[in-house]
């Protein structure tokens, strides 16, 4: 028996542009990071994305994608999510999720979708949010005690050498199938 | 190091500190803050935007100046090199068949950015471009458009076009910058990357298209603008350093010439050759042979 072919692909929602109705500056690393509307719920983030699907790529786009597609994981405090989606028609997704510019419409929020891993297994995608979201908290003490104790400048250094290398920037995307784990 | 060598220059500092903020998040290194010239130039071509910007920048990030000129006359004058004085980058935006013709055979231009949204008239043809492309004049596909649009039309444009010039070009000479309106016409590098693979271009060459190509045509302009003649350009000429007393700048140098100079002040590979010419008779202690020499000669009537 065959198993299904499947990719995770992390997703960050980040928010460059603020709400009209803040009325506070936050700082820009702050406002691009910040947390999603609760009303957003999984089955919303699902219908974005098949919508996106057939708008950029037609009836047959959204009949190749729809067989496997399935939000697996969503937090809404730091705004990430793992998609699942077929194998051979990823890209058709994360075309899709680049094409986003809003939320769908009970929100209507400007937003912007990064793709910051492209998994075969659905534990290589999690390590990958968490490795993320300690970064982020790093980063975050970081600027809490910037040049305040000699250790955390050498956190904050440590964290800034590691953004610059090439890998950090560009997701990570497994290729073939060997990778596939026991997921499922 | 990513680029993004299109962030058109708005007045509004608050938008484009964001703009900068946000792009530095995403992982970009260099970014070109662009003017355009709409219409005639005006006589003045000084450039609107500060050499220092009136917010605080990311540390790593190196912001360039470039200018944008629509070219609609192929006859008419465009001060090329003024504007090369002025800006770092310069760009031209043909209209029609006959300009783009102009500007990729003999117009002193770094980038040919295209207009995307509309229909060109006919097919983009190889030996154009690619006389451009040899020049090392590089072609630019903004990506911003077909997404930021609501218009259906321009979206089918931008992604018709861009197969056809990844077609042609075979993904040679082209890169991708972004031309966002606002922030949120702005993608990460990996995005771009994959919706290039969608259009037809492999991820390598998507890759070179945000990383290798602009950085040559950032290279190429700035050697065009300090070098001799675009070719000898002087990386550090010597100057001594003004403001340290003598002593410790020849300190220096004996310290920095330690590990490649053996005593005499020559390259350990120097030595091997042979005896130098000028080297004194005295310190050099005489060798037996020479010694029963000189005895020899003493010896005979």
């Amino acid at each position: 028996m065959v198993r299904v072919k499947n990719r995770y692909l992390v997703v960050n929602f980040l928010y460059p542009e603020p709400t009209v109705k803040s009325k506070t500056q936050l700082p820009d690393l702050v406002q691009i990071h910040s947390p999603t509307p609760d009303a957003l719920k999984q089955g919303f983030i699902v219908r974005m994305i098949r919508d996106g699907v057939h708008e950029l790529f037609g009836d047959y786009g959204s009949g190749m994608v729809s067989a496997s597609l399935k939000v697996n994981y969503y937090s809404a405090s730091t705004s990430t999510a793992i998609i699942r989606c077929p194998r051979d028609h990823y890209e058709m997704v994360w075309a899709a999720l680049t094409y986003i510019t809003r939320l769908p419409i009970p929100l209507d929020i400007p937003v912007v979708v990064r793709v910051v891993r492209v998994s075969g297994t659905i534990k290589k995608a999690e390590e990958e949010v968490i490795r993320r979201s300690q970064q982020i908290i790093k980063r975050a003490r970081a600027w809490d005690a910037a040049g305040d104790l000699p250790m955390l400048q050498s956190v904050e250094k440590a964290v800034d050498r590691d953004r610059k290398s090439e890998g950090e920037v560009l997701a990570a995307v497994d290729e073939g199938s060997e990778s596939d784990g026991m997921s499922e | 190091m990513f680029h993004d060598l299109h962030v058109p220059w708005t007045d509004a500092t608050r938008e484009l500190q964001r703009t900068v903020a946000f792009l530095d998040e995403l992982g970009y290194d260099v970014v070109a803050l662009t003017y355009t010239y709409s219409g005639k130039l005006p006589s003045d071509l000084g450039s609107p935007i500060p050499g220092k910007l009136p917010f605080p920048t990311p540390s790593r990030m190196r912001i360039l100046r470039r200018c944008n000129i629509f070219l609609t006359d192929s006859a008419s004058n465009f001060r090329i090199p003024q504007l090369q004085q002025q800006y770092d980058l310069v760009a031209a935006r043909p209209t029609d068949d006959r300009t783009l013709q102009q500007a990729c055979q003999s117009l002193d231009v770094d980038i040919i950015s295209l207009d995307m949204t509309r229909r060109f008239e006919t097919h983009f043809k190889f030996p154009m471009l690619g006389t451009a492309i040899s020049r090392g004049i590089k072609i630019e596909l903004c990506y911003s458009q077909g997404i930021m649009s609501t218009d259906a039309s321009a979206k089918r444009n931008l992604i018709s076009n861009a197969t056809q010039l990844i077609r042609v070009t075979r993904g040679r000479g082209l890169i991708f910058s972004s031309e966002a309106k606002s922030v949120l016409g702005i993608r990460a590098p990996s995005d771009v990357i994959n919706l290039a693979s969608v259009w037809g271009l492999g991820t390598e060459r998507a890759k070179d298209g945000l990383t290798k190509e602009p950085r040559s045509a950032v290279e190429f302009a700035r050697l065009k603008r300090q070098s001799f003649k675009g070719i000898v350009d002087i990386v550090y000429g010597g100057e001594k350093p003004a403001e340290k007393p003598s002593g410790a700048a020849k300190d220096k140098q004996a310290v920095k010439g330690k590990p490649n100079k053996n005593q005499n002040g020559k390259r350990p590979g120097e030595s091997l050759e042979g005896t130098p010419l000028h080297e004194t008779k005295e310190d050099k202690p005489i060798s037996k042979r020479q010694q029963a020499k000189n005895k020899k000669a003493k010896n005979q009537p």
